[in-house]
This record gives structure tokens, sequence and C-alpha cells, in this order.
């Protein structure tokens, strides 16, 4: 789940090695430092979590440029209520908590602007569930790669086209591997209304992706 | 009972991570079952995809620019560190021009006279009322015409009906003199006036200016003196002891 995803198919720099950190200090220890002042420890905050905050927004998104530039939103919010930081939760939920605000918030931007995804998909004026104007191409390709892009391309935009209610928890879900409790936490929901989203996303995705499974 | 069974089991089986072992019942009915056993495999090859999807790398300037960012942040509000107070003191002032400008509304709607009637009984409280104010004005008129000197008293002025207090009032209060002539009747000229009167205005020679003493009901006097005026050398203002018992206007 952790792996880490070149993005040279998107023309962007190539990704970066992160960092081998010692994880001997905890998420909320270095938050008590940056708190006091101590920037090291905020860098170290950084760096635990930027590759993760980005990866997350820019699957909600579908857009790497946003979803830097709400990652590092996401920091400096961090870094602006240290002083107000409850150590109730996990560090990760707070985190995620914030990204998934923004992101979310920035969905419900683009569906006032009604913005029309360059990746070949638009929203409905309704709000409800978007239609793939790139259906698959059911032709076979003779490289396995390709094959493997072709897919991930394809359930990309997929994913981009579930309602937000339901892309939050699947995505959390399948794509980082966090548990229902952790997901019900950062949504702030019960953990039984996000099973019942997961498998809603999942039979929706299934519709979608019939082609490629 | 199978269909409810194999609710279950799919349910169970969406719920585990993928890594993780299935229990002995739901690999049994994978085993009998051909629908659920189509259905997660479809639906673990789905779930491989999005794995697949993995974590993408924030770009290599990423903290560089977060640290500009912050910075930005700092500075700007390094330069508003006394925004707050300020905000604060505007709103008071705020306030305080809104209550300030509220006071003075205020004030003048209560100062304002609601109506014409009260204001001309505050404005003349101890003026004596007559019973029949209209005709009160003759006697007072044509016993100053006989006399060379009119004096105004106010506590004999004529009182004038209601809707005409008002004005009456505000000239009371401009300290001016006037009488209201529309309650006399008309003199009556009868022929017998005129053949026994001069043809036209009586010529005096006389130099004497036409004096007219007023008085404010507070013992001060003024007095007013007109010069003849003269249309050639012809005098057609007379002095007010030729003009009165000449009944010449």
């Amino acid at each position: 789940m952790n792996t880490l995803t070149t993005i040279d198919e998107l023309g962007f720099a190539p990704a970066l090695q992160q960092d081998v950190l010692e994880d001997t200090t905890s998420d909320h220890a270095l938050l008590e430092a940056t708190r006091s002042g101590d920037q090291d420890a905020f860098a170290e905050l950084v760096s635990r979590y930027r590759n993760q905050i980005t990866s997350y927004i820019y699957r909600m998104t579908n857009d790497y440029d946003g979803a830097v530039d709400l990652a590092q939103e996401t920091f400096v919010r961090v870094y602006r209520a240290a002083d107000r930081y409850q150590r109730s939760y996990a560090f990760s939920t707070y985190i995620y908590r914030i990204a998934t605000n923004l992101a979310i918030s920035e969905l419900r931007k683009r569906k006032r602007r009604k913005l029309v995804s360059l990746t070949g998909f638009f929203q409905p004026g309704d709000g409800g569930e978007a239609q793939e104007l790139n259906p698959p191409d059911a032709r076979p390709l003779q490289d396995l790669e390709l094959v493997d892009t072709e897919r991930r391309n394809a359930v990309q935009r997929a994913i981009g086209t579930l309602p937000e209610k339901y892309r939050a928890p699947l995505i959390l879900r399948d794509v980082d591997g966090r548990s229902y409790d952790e997901i019900a936490r950062i949504l702030e929901t019960s953990e039984g209304t996000v099973k019942s989203r997961i498998s809603r996303a999942r039979g929706f995705l299934r519709e979608k992706m019939r082609a490629y499974l | 009972m199978r269909k409810n069974n194999c609710e279950l089991i799919r349910r169970e089986l969406d719920e585990l991570m993928l890594d993780e072992t299935y229990s002995s019942s739901a690999v049994e009915h994978l085993r009998e079952c051909a629908d659920c056993r189509d259905f997660h495999d479809r639906q673990t090859k789905l779930r491989q995809i999005v794995g697949s999807l993995g974590t993408v790398a924030a770009p290599a300037d990423f903290d560089f620019r977060l640290r500009a960012r912050l910075a930005n942040e700092a500075s700007a509000a390094s330069q508003f560190h006394y925004w707050p107070v300020a905000r604060r003191a505007l709103a008071v002032a705020a306030l305080l021009i809104v209550f300030a400008t509220g006071a003075v509304l205020v004030k003048n709607v209560v100062n304002r006279p609601s109506g014409s009637g009260e204001v001309a009984r505050k404005e003349e409280p101890k003026v004596e009322q007559p019973d029949k104010p209209v005709e009160t004005i003759r006697p007072i008129v044509q016993e100053n015409r006989d006399k060379n000197l009119i004096a105004v008293n106010p506590e004999k002025r004529p009182q004038i009906k209601n809707d005409r207090s008002t004005s009456m009032s505000s000239l009371n209060r401009r300290q001016m003199v006037s009488v209201d002539r529309s309650g006399l009747g008309a003199e009556v000229i009868r022929q017998s006036d005129l053949l026994s009167a001069s043809p036209a205005f009586p010529i005096d020679v006389s130099d004497q200016a036409f004096k007219v003493s007023l008085d404010d009901g507070r013992g001060n006097a003024k007095t007013i003196s007109v010069p003849p005026i003269s249309f050639g050398s012809q005098k057609i203002v007379q002095s007010a002891n030729q003009l009165a018992p000449k009944r010449a206007w």
C-alpha cells in the first residue's frame, strides 16, 4: 500500500525517494516540540506525512498541482493550530481529517464552477453520479506494462467519478489501507456507515471497471 | 436461507483486508457457491487494481515551498501584529458613532413640535383668550386710528382662530406686530360721503412724518417714523392727525 509510484506518466518530476527516518519520536512529541518553536520537529513531521497527504489529496481531486497546494495548506494549518492540538486523537487522524476537509471543499468549489475535468469525465449538474466520456478501449494491448498503466488510469478516473462521500472512505481503505475505526474517526462518522459506503463505492467501481475485471 | 448466507459471506469477505485470512465457514461457502466465488474473484481483482495506485510522491521542492509559505505568513502576521487591537478599537469607534448619531436623532425628534395647536398653546401661555377674538380688533384699530400714536398691546392682541395660531405665534417670536384685518368689515362709502369728501386725496402741505409707536408688552417701545412720500410737489401720505378725520382711506 505504501509503494511509491513514479509520476513520469503525469509529466512531473521524478518522485523522490522518501527519506528513511528514525521513527523514535512520536508524532505527538514532534508536535509538542513544534509548539515550543522547534522548526526541525515540524520539518520531521512534514517529511513523515508529505507523500501520504499529497497522494491522498491527489486521489481525491485527480489534480496533482492542486493536490500539492492543498497538502501544503494542510501543513500550514497544522502549524498554525499546533497550540490547539489535542492529544485525544492520533496525529495521523488529525492531519487526514484536515486534508479530507480541504479536498472535499475543493471538490465542492469545482462543482460550483462546473469545471469539466480534462481527463475525460464530467460531473452532471444534479450532483449525482458522474458519467464517463472516455469509454475503455476493448482492444487487447500487447504490452503488459501498458495494460497496467491503462488499468490504473481507468481506475483513477473511475474513482474520480464517485460521489465524495464514497470516494474518501474507499481511498482511505483500499489505497491507504487504513482501518475502519480510523476511517470513521477521520470522517467523523460511524464505523457502520464507513463499511456501508465502502461497499457501495466498490459496487460503483465494479460497474465502471467491468471491462478490466 | 442460502441467499441470506451468501449475503453474509460476501459482506464478511468485503470487510476483510486482502491479506487477512477468511473464516472457515467463508472458505467452505466459497468452495460450494460458484456465484460467491465469482463475486469474490472480481472483488479481489478490483481491490488489487485500486491498491496498485499506491502513493504519489510530493514534489522535490515541497519542503522549500512550505517553508517559504510559512515565512510569508509569519511576515504578514508581524505586519498586522496590532491588527486585533486595532480592529476592536475600530469596532468600538463605530459603535460610538452609531450611538452618538442615534442620540442626536432622538433628541431632534423629541424637540420637534408635534402639532400646531400644541405649539400655539406653549408659546402663549399667559395670553388671555377673549370671548370674541375677531370683534375685538375693531375698537383697538378704530381707537388708535383717532390717535396720532398706534400702540399695539400684546395682551390685547387680537386672537385669531386656531388654524392661524401657528403663524401668529411665529410672528410673536420674531417680535413683529401685525394686524389681521380679515375679521373687519369693509367700510361702506356712500355717495353722500363721496360728495362731501374731497374728490381725491386731501393734499396737505404738512411736513410732519407719519409716526408709529410699537409696544411689545414688556415696556419696550419703538417709534417708527415714515417720512412723507411725495410725487412731484404733492404729498400723498398725510400726517396722522389729518388723515383720520378726513377719512381719505
